[in-house]
């Protein structure tokens, strides 16, 4: 078995050039409710850049440097805008019943990205070293006890929230996204419900 | 076109359509707005408390706490995996106490860990504690306590005069000379770092000891002011005019409805709500009636309207004779 032919074969059927960057859409795509998507994945882009820019000065930084302060705002308005678009996204997408024809991995995997970054948020209100974070390291362990998963996940335990925040984290929802993106490609835009 | 994509546009008329343009354009006005937001508005920053502020703003507030952890009265005491091994206070629903699954994973004892070991440290250096320390682990169990009950009661008639605690007449034992001596300790701004050592100094990087020193009344005061506590939304709340997390919402208000807001296993409740709501959610392409839901509410129309406006329109054009 020739596993680069069966790549390209794969690649073939289900994500064309025209699929990955299409030059064409289905003429009822014709919606401001289509931007949504795209604005999370403009959020999650800054959210990276600014991340990277924060990780190079570490998490104290901004309590003590102008400049750290405003990449912390950019940071923090882009989980704002973030959160926003994924929510109009969800909203719409089920008012569209958008996992009709077979689409039910998008939705599904749409639906685990936003229960990874909500995690992800978690994390990062637990490294801003500040009140926040101390509050909010207390009063979530609790749950996160009571769940049996504080043998796991320490709220309290810096270095193991930094590094889920900074590395695992971001890595799994980009992951994620770049599948939802292939599903959402592979699959066309939903045909508009029937009346 | 993949194979599906040909399958599901069969018959679709399509339109001219610029994926990276249109990427680009919103990008751009996502970058604009995040800018301006951030100029305008920056972003929270409140800053944490401190051992050393509880000690110097509220000594007899630092003083309690103290007291009550060496009491052995603090929550973590008894708080069951995975800080101790009993499991009286370990949250459970329907019988099932998931916390106990899985041990104690991160052991506390906050009697040794808090008070008396960073005591016995600084006690290498200050015969009056020594002397004291000695008093007080050479007493037995009952004459602690009565030592520690009469100085928490006296605690709550104490003044504050420069700095210095002036406490009631009273049969303390050599509670006090330990309790003034975690004061200094916390003046000095040292209590965090005495908690927080550990076999890899001077790596610290667990902050589990300190947070949790005074996570009880002092942050609850601290949180009550901040309008953070649970029962006002608690950590979807940001500190000043900002927004929070939000998106917590449903999860923050099944802490303001009973059975969870009142009951010793709410947390259990919430988490095991949650999840029920989250796997809805995850699941929703299969739930029957949820998945129809969108169809008779409608809204699908409006999205659409472009395209039944046209389909209309088409129809109509189809069915005028002569056209």
């Amino acid at each position: 078995m020739n596993l680069t032919r069966k790549t390209q074969d794969f690649l073939k059927d289900s994500l064309t050039l025209e699929d990955a960057l299409p030059t064409q859409m289905p003429v009822y795509v014709n919606s401001t409710s289509y931007l949504f998507g795209v604005s999370a994945l403009s959020a999650l882009f800054m959210l990276i850049l600014t991340g990277i820019v924060m990780s190079l000065f570490g998490p104290g930084w901004y309590h003590v440097s102008k400049i750290g302060r405003f990449f912390n705002s950019l940071h923090f308005w882009s989980v704002q805008i973030l959160f926003m678009a994924i929510v109009l996204h969800m909203v719409t997408k089920y008012m569209m019943a958008a996992w009709r024809d077979g689409r039910w991995k998008s939705w599904m995997v749409g639906m685990i990205i936003f229960f990874a970054s909500a995690f992800t948020g978690l994390t990062g209100f637990l490294i801003q070293t500040n009140w926040d974070s101390q509050w909010i390291a207390v009063q979530a362990k609790d749950a996160i006890n009571a769940a049996g998963a504080g043998s796991f996940f320490n709220p309290l335990n810096l270095s193991q929230v930094l590094t889920l925040h900074v590395v695992v984290l971001p890595l799994a929802v980009t992951a994620l996204v770049v599948l939802h993106l292939f599903y959402i490609r592979r699959d066309s835009p939903v045909k508009p419900l029937a009346e | 076109m993949s194979k599906q994509s040909e399958a599901n546009l069969q018959g679709i008329p399509m339109k001219p359509y610029d994926l990276i343009r249109e990427g680009l354009t919103v990008l751009a006005f996502i970058i604009i707005l995040v800018i301006l937001l951030a100029v305008l508005f920056s972003s929270p920053d409140y800053p944490t408390v401190r051992g050393e502020d509880v000690a110097r703003l509220q000594p007899i507030a630092y003083l309690q706490t103290t007291a009550n952890i060496l009491a052995g009265n603090s929550e973590i005491q008894t708080y069951g995996p995975p800080y101790t091994s009993d499991s009286q206070n370990a949250q459970a629903v329907l019988g099932i106490a998931p916390a106990t699954w899985f041990g104690v994973s991160t052991p506390l004892n906050p009697k040794e860990d808090f008070i008396l070991q960073p005591l016995t440290k600084v006690a290498l250096f200050n015969e009056d504690l020594g002397a004291a320390l000695q008093t007080y682990q050479a007493a037995k169990a009952d004459q602690q306590q009565t030592w520690l009950k009469a100085y928490m009661d006296g605690l709550d008639s104490a003044t504050v005069e420069n700095d210095i605690v002036n406490m009631p007449d009273g049969n303390y034992g050599p509670v006090p000379t330990l309790m003034n001596s975690m004061l200094d300790l916390g003046r000095a701004g040292l209590l965090e770092g005495m908690l927080d050592e550990n076999a890899q100094l001077p790596y610290t990087l667990d902050f589990t000891r300190s947070l949790l020193y005074f996570q009880e009344d002092v942050d609850h005061n601290v949180a009550q002011s901040l309008n953070m506590l649970g029962e006002q939304w608690g950590i979807s709340n940001e500190t000043g005019p900002y927004p929070g997390g939000w998106w917590l919402w449903p999860y923050t208000f099944l802490y303001q409805i009973p059975p969870m807001s009142t009951s010793d296993n709410g947390d259990l409740q919430v988490v095991v709500i949650v999840l029920v709501m989250s796997l809805v959610l995850l699941f929703m392409p299969f739930i029957p009636l949820l998945n129809r839901l969108p169809r008779w509410l409608g809204l699908y129309r409006l999205i659409w309207r472009d395209w039944y406006h046209h389909e209309q329109h088409d129809t109509a054009s189809h069915a005028a004779p002569g056209t």
